[in-house]
């Protein structure tokens, strides 16, 4: 029988997840070096527009499992379904998001099933025993090569590493849906209630242009020009652990390993020296500027721009060009 | 009511990644040798909401401190062992893995040697491989309810409550006792040590277990296979922008970056 691979997609508020055409880019690949082919299932609830995107992935089959219990974020019960789903369909890879739940679902499938798990994959090739996979490890100071090889192969692409495909032209598949088969007498853990944050501003993870500010910026109050200069350039503020350790930004912007991962256009990097800590969550943005008043900064190792000095001094040169810049635009 | 906590050594990740090296046989990062490893960030936090836990208990409430590896610099455990009241260390050289399976099923099979454990508290992950695998792994392995990410932990009687921290704000989850739950750097400042409990740890030293012990064998096929490691020369050539005069290398700066295109787009001042 032909070998598949499954895509799991993940949904928030009905709409796919971020990450899912780059998922969905990682399951095409699998599928060129196999011969496989791929299904998409789709979990959440009130799941139409995610469906849609599914339908139009080039996927051969389209799983929806709608259930208003998954509207909210519950890990136990998304992998008791990726677990039934595994079942029935007995795909031979599964493709992951690098989302909390994503995450957390594929860890506890693999101890399940006794397979290894691929975690923030870079590139990944096929061989006899099994598939290799290259991945960063101590925030991206290094690159690991691995093997697994019980199957599934369960991946997870690395934000940024493979881009985003592009839906197909008519749609390819039929959504079909799927009981989630929850019993709820066998699920260990209850979701209460769900708060979501007030807008503290735009989406970092969907962010093009991001200004992060770190220790260097000293205190809450200058973060405020990091938000004036990202408003201006259409960005989103961001911050290192320091700043969110001390409480001057709210934890959320928290850029690096222990905070979002992020591979914008441009991200300038105000006051941050470069820990290892840091880069993991930033290494893949396609320009990094770096300003730090210490010329033997880690960071300017890592930067495509750098200038050295005092942010207090450079950037409000760098928004007065701005507005330069802006009346040049409209003359 | 006895809680565990997982913790972990490795090295600081606040070392820049120039000081690191890859290990002679290919399979680890090394941190310099004159500068100590550090107890993984987030397990500080879970021993922090261990000591919130017992600070509010109403009866007696042991804290008990576990870590699985090959080798153990116990210097860098004193905090560790100053806040907790037991440290006990799983020591075999098969444990230098980072099989987050091997790990999960050798730090089950301690904590059902120790006994009545009601609670696991961990880190959302480690520094070093940044699995964030074992506390899933091990609470599979148990049969346990795992809830993660928790910014707070309650224990009420035989139930525990996290606030779980999401993308966009935070949920409410619970689940019955026992239960295995990570805790995420939103949980808040740690405390020092007090004199008090510094006084009381002088004399004490970590309990160490075998895998003879605990009647764990050494993982003789693990599910995945550490191939090689290299240190990325990810370096970017930086074109540093000239002037001493900071305002005008903003100026330079910002007309360098509209020229690329790295700025795609300005917006209005407010006002204008």
């Amino acid at each position: 029988m032909m070998g598949t691979v499954l895509v799991f997609g993940e949904t928030e508020a009905g709409e796919p997840a971020p990450g899912f055409w780059e998922q969905i880019s990682t399951g095409r690949q699998l599928c060129e070096q196999t011969g496989w082919t791929m299904d998409v299932v789709v979990v959440g609830y009130d799941t139409g527009p995610a469906v849609r995107a599914a339908c139009s992935s080039g996927a051969t089959r389209v799983l929806v499992v709608d259930d208003s219990r998954l509207d909210d974020p519950w890990p136990e019960a998304t992998t008791e379904v990726l677990a039934n789903v595994c079942n029935e369909l007995n795909p031979d890879a599964i493709v992951m998001p690098r989302s909390l739940l994503g995450s957390e679902v594929s860890a506890r499938l693999a101890f399940r099933l006794s397979i290894g798990m691929a975690m923030d994959v870079m590139s990944m090739e096929r061989d006899d025993e099994g598939l290799v996979v290259t991945r960063p490890v101590f925030g991206g100071a290094a690159t690991a090569s691995l093997r697994i090889s019980g199957r599934p192969w369960i991946v997870i692409p690395r934000k940024g590493a493979f881009a985003a495909a592009e839906p197909v032209a008519a749609p390819s598949a039929e959504a079909v849906p799927f009981a989630s088969g929850l019993d709820s007498r066998t699920i260990k853990t209850t979701p209460l209630t769900h708060e979501r944050q007030a807008d503290t501003g735009k989406d970092l993870e969907k962010a093009r242009v991001i200004v992060a500010g770190g220790r260097g910026m000293g205190g809450a109050e200058p973060f405020r020009l990091l938000n004036t200069i990202a408003d201006r350039i259409d960005g989103a503020v961001a911050a290192s652990r320091p700043p969110c350790d001390a409480g001057w930004v709210e934890p959320m912007l928290q850029v690096g390993l222990t905070g979002k991962t992020v591979a914008p256009d441009l991200y300038m990097a105000v006051g941050i020296s470069g820990a290892t800590q840091h880069m993991t969550g930033c290494s893949s943005s396609r320009v990094i500027v770096a300003i730090n008043n210490d010329p033997d900064a880690p960071i300017f190792r890592m930067a495509s721009y750098g200038v050295v000095g005092d942010w207090q001094e450079v950037l409000p040169g760098f928004l007065e060009a701005l507005s330069d810049g802006q009346a040049r635009e409209i003359t | 009511m006895r809680i565990v906590v997982l913790i972990k050594q490795v090295p600081d990740p606040l070392l820049p990644v120039s000081e690191l090296t890859v290990s002679p046989d290919g399979e680890k990062i090394l941190g310099p040798e004159n500068v100590p490893p550090v107890v993984n960030g987030y397990d500080e936090q879970a021993i922090e909401a261990a000591l919130r836990i017992k600070d509010s208990w109403d009866g007696e409430c042991e804290i008990i401190a576990l870590s699985a590896g090959a080798d153990f610099v116990i210097e860098v455990f004193q905090r560790s062992l100053v806040e907790t009241d037991n440290l006990v260390l799983v020591k075999d050289d098969s444990l230098d893995t980072s099989d987050p399976h091997q790990l999960s099923r050798v730090l089950g099979a301690a904590i059902q040697h120790l006994g009545d454990v009601e609670l696991v508290l961990g880190g959302r992950q480690a520094s070093d491989w940044d699995h964030g695998q074992v506390p899933l792994a091990l609470a599979e392995h148990l049969e346990w309810p795992c809830l993660t990410l928790a910014r707070a932990v309650r224990v009420d009687g035989a139930r525990v409550e996290v606030e779980r921290v999401l993308s966009n704000g935070y949920q409410l989850m619970e689940c019955g006792l026992p239960a295995v739950v990570t805790v995420t750097s939103e949980l808040g400042e740690l405390r020092y040590p007090t004199m008090q409990m510094r006084l009381r740890a002088r004399r004490r030293r970590p309990t160490y277990l075998s895998l003879e012990d605990l009647q764990v064998g050494a993982d003789i096929d693990p599910e995945w296979r550490t191939l090689g490691i290299s240190m990325l020369e990810e370096t970017r050539d930086c074109r540093f922008i000239g002037p001493d005069d900071g305002a005008e290398a903003g100026r330079q700066l910002a007309a360098l970056l509209l020229e690329e295109g790295a700025i795609a787009s300005i917006q209005p001042r407010e006002g204008t």
